[in-house]
């Protein structure tokens, strides 16, 4: 690295409208690398240390745990701030559904706080007007949904552009500002860094006060670019939005993060300031406490998820997820399933370094396994009382979307088993190869039979982990937009992950808080399994941090974690019957499968079998009921 | 009170355990609490230091005249086409091969075999004592030695004596299998019996011998058979204080009478071992021993009342032919790795539990835990016979 780039300050901002005061500045300014992302990216680069400072949105801050605030700036509001507004057809009270744009998990925590605070019960949906341009587009976008007995939660440009549509709007900083007396915080400057430098601070004020001189002009250009009206938005600059930090906002910060802790929805967050303001010194609270938080269920920040890693002993894990799990799942039942893992093809062009696997394409030991063959096992998995086919392959660019189509309507029409098939990274491929989006591959295998989407190929959901594994492995940000967008299809799927590689303790809590993300939005994922990274001759990656203590600590942090994951499996396959069984002690709910054949996985050199009465047999002896299930974890059999 | 923190008390208060107690906690529900009491008394002793040696085994004879029905050795007799005795050359070659890296220790247990001199016994002590003066004999269980002592006409105190003189340094635990008569009659009626055994021991330990013991649990025996055989083990330490270690095996059925019994799972092999930490104040170590329980179980025992994970074992039948799919030995390496692995302190000991040598603590605690030998997950990987439904296939 160079010493020019050394001394750069890598800034990642939120590139709305109402954020560019701060930011506009540091664009010229050579020393700054500056970063314009959504919300979501802007988190995922502080948290990657892919920025050394971000605009974090509040939520995200209190998810991370370990974040400094910079003293004197936010994007706040005391009163209405015009852009986070719920707008309905009917009165609050009537409401019975709501859809939220999720992209601002802050202003979504926030409507769930002042609608539970009002007393009002809605069911809630997503909606989706991101793509949405002009103020026609966003109309078009929002209206359907808001119906009845139907509202939704806007922000950004469609709430400023097109609020007056609706009846009933209201604004939620001034709904917080009514319940509380405090202002409303939406995002600030957050560092990692504890000892941010001082000129750093001084560099970002410099830029809010040059910055917010030009609030006219941005409104303008904004206003242009959108056909949105420049002197609303000149208002929404200078008075909706404020951009101090004082007393009165930190607050109001404060009871924002009490009230989420309190209902659940974030973790318990202090809010600590970098220098000058760095007056109160960090104490952390005793391991005991965080453990009796964790046991009892509450969210925990990404900070709190590593010092239990670091710190608890195996016992305390096991004993605090055994805790979860009974409260979860009270009847004391581990469920299995009987399924089948079919390899389709093992023709691949990611070559990932862990995997032994895959062949090139043109290779002699390519093969696509042909309707026959496929046949035979699925009808073998029908004559076991088997009940679904786990369809996984490689990247083979010579399958296309039509070949899937033709097989999965095949299969459903000869066989009556549950499809769990293709794994995110097997979307992207065919979308890629089809050019067309990865949502209209999902609608399309959907169309032709798909039930679920295995959650394989996760990994480590961090780029610089993933950058290593296969230089040419989707993001983080793929793997998890195809998740969302299976979710809101109403497809189910499984979340995994492979550690044991080059990631580090930190990387692998950040992995789960982001299937945490994304289940708050979705609620999707029906179950968390993970393993560690199985070396054997072939594979090109070093094993990293591994053990059977490790799998079962990990495993353990995973239930904790994932409050709003339902299921956590053990991976027998993996870790052997005997670690797989003494796993179900650890926060465990199901056994995963009994299985005919694990291809990726064996090759690995582990091979593991057992059957149907060796499953039932380790889960009663570890003192549970065992039940069959199928995909959606409903017990087929009576649990016994 | 619940169980456990009953049983809690009493310790606090230096009560003594009993058998009921020892029951209570065979039926206690939730393994981890039980394991984490397990773990104190066993970091109360030995903090995280974790023993293991250098050693080796040797079978020299699987002939067998009794009918143990764990046993795949069982009625083996000299001509039938799996017997096999060693000469002493190939038993000492055993040892001669391995003279660039030597054990510190060897271990013999063999069957009992009806047609071989005394002195093929002596002698093959002295051999080893030949090709390596410091090497430590721990050789012949009770069951031979009371074996011996019929066969050949002597007191077992005789026996002990010539073998002692020959080179013997101590005896190991195996043929205890279960003390209570009834199981034992059923599962092993022609060998030494619980007082039989307990007296070699008892002798060897008047004459200034350490040994050691062990139980063969989860096959036809109950929890309270567990105890009571547990609660004699530490009677006889009261009396004599010679035993070293006390050494839970898991019970194998593959190959052998009793094929149709399911194997112990991972649960109650990690449930032994942290009733038998609890309930055995008297006894230093308590050993999980790899080749029965797996290294990767032997690794969480660890942390359920285990100090010791045996050693470095190269060659090794008995578990073997039973159906054990584990390695046959593990490197000097894989054993230290797999205690740091589990957050402990690798010491290779001698056979008296001096330290040879002591290892650091991997980085973090028990988190984290870089493997440097990049085949290490293979060499651990237990590989267990496919029985699948289907079988493994071939793809397309
Ligand atoms: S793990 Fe999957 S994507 Fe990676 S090389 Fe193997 S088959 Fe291809
Ligand atoms: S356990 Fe020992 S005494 Fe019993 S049959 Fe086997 S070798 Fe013979």
């Amino acid at each position: 690295m160079s010493a020019e780039k050394q001394d750069q300050l890598r800034v990642a901002g939120v590139r709305y409208l109402n954020a560019r005061p701060l930011w506009e500045d540091l664009k010229s300014d050579p020393r700054i690398a500056l970063s314009l992302e959504i919300p979501r990216e802007v988190q995922r680069m502080l948290a990657e240390d892919e920025a050394d400072v971000a605009l974090m949105p509040v939520a995200g801050a209190a998810t991370l745990g370990d974040v400094f605030f910079v003293p004197n700036m936010a994007i706040a509001a005391r009163g209405p701030v015009q852009s986070v507004l719920l707008v309905s057809e009917v009165p609050l009270e009537k409401l019975e559904e709501v859809a939220l744009d999720l992209s601002s998990r802050t202003s979504v925590v926030l409507a769930k706080l002042i609608l539970a605070h009002r007393n009002i019960r809605v069911r809630f949906t997503d909606l989706d007007p991101t793509t949405a341009r002009t103020p026609q587009e966003m109309r078009e976008a929002v209206a359907p949904v808001v119906r009845g007995t139907r509202g939704a939660v806007i922000i950004g440009d469609p709430a400023l552009a097109i609020a007056d549509a609706f009846p009933y709007r209201l604004d939620l900083a001034e709904a917080w500002q009514e319940w509380k007396g405090l202002p409303f915080v939406f995002a600030a400057w957050c560092t990692r860094n504890p000892n941010f430098a001082a000129s750093d601070v001084a560099r970002l004020q410099a830029a809010k006060t040059a910055g917010l001189a030009l609030r006219d002009a941005l409104a303008e250009e904004h206003a242009a670019a959108h056909s949105l009206s420049p002197a609303i938005l000149a208002r929404y600059l200078h008075e909706s939005i404020r951009y101090e930090l004082g007393d009165a906002e930190i607050q109001g910060l404060t009871a924002f993060f009490d009230e989420a802790y309190r209902a659940g929805l974030l973790p318990k967050t202090e809010v600590r300031f970098t220098a000058p303001l760095a007056n109160r010194p960090l104490t952390p609270v005793p391991l005991e406490t965080l453990l009796g938080r964790a046991a009892a269920g509450e969210r925990l920040s990404v900070a709190e998820g590593e010092r239990l890693l670091a710190e608890a002993s195996l016992f305390e894990l096991g004993l605090a997820a055994d805790e979860v799990r009974k409260r979860k799942h009270p009847h004391g039942v581990v469920t299995y399933i009987v399924d089948r893992n079919v390899n389709y093809t093992n023709v691949c062009t990611t070559s990932c370094r862990f995997c032994a696997f895959y062949r090139p394409v043109g290779h002699p030991e390519g093969y696509v396994l042909s309707r026959e063959v496929l046949g035979q096992k699925l009808q073998e998995v029908v004559d076991a009382g088997g009940v679904q086919i786990l369809l996984q392959g490689g990247l083979n660019p010579e399958l296309p979307l039509t070949w899937y189509e033709d097989l999965f309507r095949w299969m459903k029409a000869e066989y009556k088993l549950g499809l769990h098939a293709l794994s995110p990274e097997e979307i992207i491929h065919i979308s890629e190869l089809e050019n067309i989006s990865t949502a209209e591959v999902l609608e399309r295998l959907h169309a032709a039979g798909l039930d679920s989407v295995p959650g394989g190929g996760a990994e480590i959901l961090v780029d610089r982990v993933r950058r290593r594994i296969a230089k040419t492995k989707c993001s983080s940000e793929a793997w998890l937009g195809v998740m969302r967008t299976a979710h809101r299809m109403g497809l189910r799927s499984s979340a995994t992950m492979m550690y044991g590689t080059t990631e580090t303790a930190r990387e692998r809590v950040l992995h789960l808080a982001k299937i945490r993300d994304l289940q708050d939005e979705t609620g999707g994922f029906t179950a968390f399994f993970c393993w560690d990274f199985q070396y054997e001759n072939g594979v090109r990656i070093e094993p990293g941090d591994t053990g059977t203590h490790l799998y079962l600590r990990q495993q353990a942090l995973a239930r904790l974690m994932l409050d709003n994951v339902d299921h956590i499996g053990a991976s027998w396959v993996t870790q052997g019957p005997d670690v797989g069984q003494v796993a179900l002690r650890f926060g465990a709910d199901d056994f995963g499968s009994v299985m005919f054949e694990e291809n990726v996985v064996s090759s690995a050199g582990t091979t593991f079998g057992i059957n149907a009465a060796g499953m039932e047999t380790r889960i009663r002896e570890a003192g549970f009921k065992s039940a069959r299930r199928n995909v959606r974890y409903d017990w087929l059999t009576p649990p016994l | 009170m619940s169980v456990l923190s009953n049983i809690r008390a009493k310790l606090q208060n230096g009560e003594r355990l009993g058998f009921d107690d020892g029951v209570a906690l065979f039926h206690e529900p939730d393994l981890l609490a039980l394991g984490q009491l397990a773990n104190e008394l066993r970091e109360a002793r030995h903090g995280d230091r974790t023993f293991f040696n250098k050693n080796m085994r040797v079978e020299v004879t699987n002939v067998c005249v009794a009918s143990c029905l764990f046993c795949s050795f069982a009625k083996l007799e000299a001509h039938m086409p799996d017997a096999h005795t060693m000469s002493l050359e190939e038993a000492w070659k055993e040892l001669s091969d391995r003279m660039d890296d030597p054990p510190s220790e060897i271990h013999v247990v063999n069957g009992l075999h009806p047609g071989l001199p005394f002195e093929y016994y002596e002698e093959l002590l002295r051999g080893y004592k030949r090709i390596k003066p410091d090497v430590h004999l721990k050789c012949y269980t009770a069951v031979e030695i009371h074996f011996f002592a019929q066969l050949y006409k002597m007191s077992v105190r005789e026996v002990l004596e010539r073998l002692r003189a020959a080179g013997l340094d101590s005896l190991p635990g195996g043929g205890a299998e279960i003390f209570d008569p009834e199981v034992r009659k059923k599962i092993s009626d022609d060998k030494a019996t619980a007082d039989e055994y307990l007296d070699v021991h008892r002798i060897a330990h008047s004459m200034g011998m350490k040994t050691n013991t062990t139980m063969l649990f989860g096959h036809i025996e109950t929890y309270e058979h567990r105890v009571d055989h547990i609660l004699r083990v530490r009677t006889l330490q009261d009396e004599t204080g010679g035993f070293q270690a006390f050494i839970p095996l898991a019970f194998h059925p593959d190959g052998n009478g009793m094929k149709n019994l399911p194997a112990p799972t991972a649960v109650d092999d990690l449930r032994t071992f942290a009733v038998s930490r609890i309930l055995l104040d008297n006894v230093p170590h308590i050993k999980a021993f790899w080749v029965s329980s797996g290294p990767d179980v032997a690794q969480i025992a660890l942390r359920f009342g285990c100090d010791d994970i045996d050693g470095t074992i190269v060659h090794e039948t008995i578990y073997h032919s039973a159906g054990s799919g584990v390695p046959q030995g593990l490197t000097y390496e894989h054993l230290v790795r797999l205690i740091q692995e589990a957050g402990r302190v690798p010491v290779e000991r001698d056979t008296f539990y001096n330290v040879v040598k002591e290892f650091p603590k991997a980085s973090v605690g028990e988190a984290a835990f870089k493997v440097r030998d990049r085949k290490a997950k293979k060499h651990l990987a237990v590989v267990e016979p496919v029985r699948s439904l289907g079988g493994k296939e071939i793809a397309g």
